[in-house]
């Protein structure tokens, strides 16, 4: 159904849409949120069933939701920063290449600011 | 362009759409958990053997199905707002082009450097040759630069229309009397498509907009520059 990728480009994972809509396949970050919230879902409701050994449905839910939205948050946090620092990585990159041996050269102004 | 049956966004061509894409996963991991917990409830409503016939109020239960959704609407309005005004920032476009929508096809004009106008029409099928799209490709394409600053400003000569590049994460109203203005960035070049998205009569479906997008090098030497 996708088109084919164009030689060179990485190919496109298969979808998974949890709820039909949620493609954990191909978002960012989604895969690893919800694993490690089923992971701490598992874990809050066993635990709360071993010490209380009362219904442990709700604490299980409860931990899922939790985890998989701090796992969620701090991954796009980490996510948005390392998209930052390969754009500005990216745009030091052309302007070294753009402006090498001119006086606009960023390493000749940093080198000249260093000596001084 | 999108696939056959594609449902999720295209891949962004602009930082605004990457910004777009970005809330968009954001929204949808709120709207997934939100799902999640409202099927739980369901799942338990339905099979609990417990009846209880003499609840009269939780106040308990209410302040937090109160301030919980609060909480979770600031949650999406903050990155929505931030968005919004960063759409709305004019940053000294280097180029601009009239957008005029007619019954159906569009207009451009390129009067920056001279005065080139034309016109695009679909392709009729008729007129298709062999790996032309059908209901997208158009005589004449909106040629620009890419990583240039571009001010595009979109009014119609008779009813509403609405010139849209999903891509680009722009879609902008075109009315009679009023001149409307979108601004973007295109951080890659390629041919991206859109199609008009106001209803503005019988072929409101057959006048699609495509804009091809070159490197700068190449766009100087273009005919908009040697007109």
């Amino acid at each position: 159904m996708a088109a084919p990728p164009e030689p060179g480009e990485p190919e496109e994972r298969k979808s998974l849409k949890l709820l039909g809509f949620l493609d954990v396949e191909n978002t960012p970050c989604a895969r690893h949120s919800i694993l490690y919230g089923s992971l701490g879902s598992v874990v809050a409701g066993f635990g709360h069933f071993l010490f209380t050994s009362e219904r442990s449905c709700d604490v299980g839910v409860g931990g899922f939701i939790l985890v998989t939205l701090g796992c969620w948050f701090h991954c796009r946090y980490n996510y948005a920063k390392q998209r930052i620092q390969e754009r500005i990585a990216r745009e030091e990159i052309k302007k070294k290449i753009l402006y090498e041996g001119t006086h606009l050269d960023p390493e000749r102004k940093h080198n000249g600011s260093s000596s001084n | 362009m999108a696939h056959a049956a594609q449902v999720g966004l295209q891949d962004a061509t602009s930082p605004i759409m990457e910004e777009l894409i970005t809330f968009h996963d954001h929204t949808l991991m709120i709207i997934f958990l939100i799902c999640f917990l409202v099927l739980y409830a369901l799942f338990l409503t339905l099979t609990t053997k417990l009846t209880n016939t003499n609840i009269s109020d939780a106040q308990e239960m209410e302040t937090v199905w109160t301030i919980l959704p609060a909480i979770i609407l600031v949650l999406i309005a903050l990155p929505s707002l931030r968005i919004l005004y960063m759409a709305d920032e004019v940053n000294d476009p280097s180029l601009t082009i009239k957008s005029i929508g007619h019954q159906w096809y569009w207009t451009y004009e390129y009067t920056d450097y001279g005065g080139l106008i034309f016109n695009s029409y679909m392709l009729p099928p008729l007129f298709l040759e062999p790996g032309d799209l059908r209901l997208l490709d158009v005589d004449n394409r909106v040629v620009l630069p890419i990583e240039a600053p571009i001010r595009m400003m979109i009014t119609s000569q008779d009813v509403l229309h609405s010139w849209a590049v999903p891509t680009l994460g722009l879609k902008t109203d075109a009315i009679p009397g009023r001149l409307n203005q979108t601004t973007f960035t295109a951080t890659r070049p390629g041919v991206y498509y859109g199609q008009c998205s106001e209803i503005c009569g019988a072929n409101h479906s057959f006048m699609p907009i495509v804009l091809e997008l070159i490197p700068l090098k190449i766009f100087e030497m273009g005919p908009v520059f040697t007109l």
